[in-house]
């Protein structure tokens, strides 16, 4: 039995408009359910004439739960929601049912993202998307989603308390501390160095909870160079975790007690910064045959070029 | 160079944190699952038949109605297969499938806004736009090619192209980088490429470089490997990428973060910091790749940087489909999407890139078609003869050659008055 689109409006006066796939023999045609295949007959025939109008709305409704990630369907929406002067906190109400039973979607974002602007009010908004972050704590449409949302409406006190949350329930959410800085430094304000100091010792904290982790030390070493710190600053903590003792010409690894790889790589960068070739050499040589081998030919690469990370050419 | 350079690393990291979160219990699994398909030192087969089955469904049937999900993506849906047969093996691409793209894909532009949609009567959206004119290349169809309204074209892309420098997906839609290299990506096919559509674009890509070292969807978004490759092909296109990608990106920490994409032991490579290795990525981050050791010769004269035989190890081994199609990992459908930028990436595994500015000259509009290649040396990674595919344009991700002919093609007709 196929399944017919059951509208609360009449159709009846509305000719719809096929769906042209190009040609006798079009490539990558789709077999629709037959209430698809009537809808967006409707919809090409309303959206060709611009009609503004109840049922055109609830239209885009229907069409959205069959298919949301039908663009053109979202952007009508937004201009019929205009026009209409439809109440947006029900709109708002609609989008989070929408944003549940499809998790993945991203046509949301955007089109909640006009809604709101034009709703001029956030107070919908961080619920919605803490439910959102624990169906996945990564999605990355709903981080960006945050980050407008600080911005627009200067939200800035609410964020690092959140993040702290966040790494705390997964210290390698690399989303999460993707976050974090954009909390402490998209402000566009100069930033106290004690707020500096705090995030190292923040960074400081996580590494020692999982001294593998990328993300906390990729954030380490961005707090720093942002700030314009030297490297040095972090070598007694990279010493402890790679378990490093040297001389003036050598360093000497401790296999047993080495508990981070990438205390050893930032060592070896800090070596070069000061032109202790040798040292730098014996670092990057550990890293390329023994501690990550898949990535041997890049440690090969900075040690012949001998280039640390802290001495960039400037963008 | 040493011959220790093509061999894969099979075993697992010897340092690794006891601490269990979400991310690492994820992850240990996919690691394990890998660990279990690859066999030491033994190569295994690309099953061209299955793929081009596979590949060639869009072209033979009509699509079950659980693709109505795509229904918007009408054109990707093309552009997908047709690439990936193309480099599967030429042959693939019969005098049928040719001549029916250009209808198909002229069925999805809008004719009142001037550029493709995601379908039939669709809103004209930059990413349709894009994967519409690849697809258009692949066809080599000169009659549809010239019906195609230039003018109008360059219009709507100046009416989606914002104050500060980047572009929206559609009018009033999104802004990210890859609303940035689909519109430039486009452009460059077309040969439309003006001063006031790239004006301000470079210094927008430019912000969108995290403190990771990798470039985000938007300025002060996570940094991620599809948006990396966009941010960087964007700028291969807008002038020498030789002058470009230094001027705009800090080189060594976007190299460091694309470094550390590549994960042991299962040799694919993930999009941002903590995800799991996909197939897509071998695109993705594989790409950026290819164009940073073709375009920076301080990057590679001989070497490589990364481990092209680990990620062959993870496509072949991991990202088949039984039942044919390429896939993100073990215990995923395949699909085609992946088809396509899993065997992209295979491509890129198996061939050398080299920008040369000399090659064609250097009019305006051209810097993305000055790529030449070659098979890689055994010495980098050892290809059995069977598993071959063909090569590609890494900036366009198309067929080497199919992207030159249609740029040709418009530059031999003019240039326009826009």
């Amino acid at each position: 039995m196929p399944l017919a689109y059951i509208s609360d409006y009449s159709w009846e006066a509305i000719v719809p408009i096929p769906q042209d796939d190009g040609g006798e023999n079009p490539l990558a045609p789709i077999a629709y359910q037959d209430d698809y295949k009537t809808a967006t007959g409707y919809l090409r025939a309303v959206m060709s004439v611009e009609e503004v109008s109840d049922r055109a709305l609830q239209l885009t409704s229907d069409l959205i739960f069959m298919n949301p990630a039908h663009y053109s369907v979202w952007a009508y929406r937004a201009r019929l929601l205009f026009a209409l002067k439809k109440d947006l906190e029900q709109e708002l109400i609609w989008i989070e049912e929408v944003g549940q039973r499809f998790p993945k979607n991203y046509q949301i974002w955007n089109h909640r993202e006009m809604i709101v602007d034009k709703y001029d009010n956030p107070i919908r908004e961080l619920p919605f998307i803490e439910v959102m972050l624990e169906l996945d704590s990564k999605n990355y449409h709903v981080w960006s989603y945050r980050q407008w949302l600080v911005r627009r409406f200067d939200l800035w006190i609410t964020e690092l308390p959140y993040t702290d949350r966040m790494i705390e329930n997964d210290v390698r959410n690399n989303s999460a501390w993707n976050h974090r800085f954009f909390t402490v430094f998209g402000k566009g304000v100069d930033i106290a160095q004690s707020e500096i100091n705090d995030e190292i010792d923040y960074a400081k904290r996580a590494i020692l909870k999982a001294p593998q982790n990328a993300s906390a030390w990729n954030y380490l070493l961005g707090v720093l160079k942002r700030a314009q710190r030297p490297l040095s600053e972090i070598e007694e903590f990279c010493n402890d975790l790679a378990a490093v003792t040297t001389t003036a010409q050598s360093l000497n690894v401790d296999i047993d007690r080495l508990a981070s790889t990438r205390a050893l790589e930032v060592l070896a960068d800090i070596y070069a910064g000061r032109r202790e070739v040798e040292k730098a050499a014996q670092a990057w040589t550990l890293l390329a045959e023994k501690y990550d081998p898949i990535r041997e030919n890049y440690w090969k690469f900075k040690n012949r070029r001998q280039v640390s990370v802290s001495w960039l050419q400037p963008k | 160079m040493t011959a220790e350079q093509n061999t894969v690393h099979n075993e697992e990291l010897s340092v690794v944190d006891s601490l269990i979160t979400e991310s690492s219990t994820t992850e240990d699994e996919v690691a394990r699952m890998c660990a279990g398909l690859i066999l030491d030192g033994q190569l295994t087969v690309l099953q061209r038949q299955l793929h081009a089955d596979f590949l060639k469904i869009p072209m033979s049937f009509q699509l079950p109605p659980n693709y109505t999900g795509l229904d918007a993506s009408k054109p990707w849906l093309m552009y997908w297969p047709l690439h990936a047969l193309e480099i599967l093996d030429p042959d693939n691409q019969t005098d049928d499938i040719l001549s029916r793209i250009g209808p198909s894909i002229m069925a999805c532009l809008n004719g009142i806004e001037g550029a493709f949609g995601g379908g039939n009567g669709q809103t004209a959206h930059l990413a349709a736009t894009y994967a519409s004119l690849n697809a258009l290349a692949i066809s080599r169809d000169e009659q549809v090619w010239s019906q195609i309204n230039r003018e109008e074209l360059y219009k709507w892309l100046m009416s989606v192209k914002l104050p500060d420098g980047g572009f929206s997906m559609h009018v009033g839609g999104e802004e990210d980088v890859r609303a940035v290299y689909c519109a430039l990506a486009s452009a460059a096919l077309l040969n439309i490429i003006t001063p006031e559509l790239t004006e301000g674009t470079a210094e927008w890509i430019s912000r969108c470089q995290t403190y990771e070292g990798g470039i985000g969807g938007a300025p002060g978004n996570e940094a991620h490997g599809g948006y990396a490759f966009c941010g960087l092909a964007a700028l291969c296109i807008l002038g020498n990428p030789i002058e470009m990608i230094p001027q705009y990106l800090d080189v060594d920490s976007f190299v460091h973060w694309l470094s550390a994409r590549q994960y042991q032991p299962e040799g694919g490579f993930s999009g941002r910091t903590n995800k799991l290795v996909d197939g897509c990525y071998s695109w993705w981050v594989g790409g950026c790749w290819s164009i940073l050791e073709g375009a920076l010769p301080w990057i590679t004269s001989t070497d490589v940087l990364w481990s092209k035989a680990d990620l062959q190890k993870y496509i072949l081994f991991c990202c088949q489909s039984p039942r044919g199609g390429l896939r993100d990992k073990p215990g995923k459908s395949s699909d085609f999407y992946h088809s396509c930028y899993v065997l992209s990436g295979l491509s890129e595994v198996q061939h050398r890139y080299s920008f040369r500015p000399k090659l064609r000259g250097s009019e305006s509009g051209g810097w993305s078609f000055m790529w030449t290649y070659e098979l890689e040396s055994p010495d980098i990674v050892i290809i059995d003869e069977q598993n071959v595919v063909g090569p590609l344009n890494p900036v366009h991700v198309l067929p080497a050659g199919v992207g030159e002919r249609m740029h040709d093609f418009y530059a031999a007709l003019g240039t326009l008055e826009l």
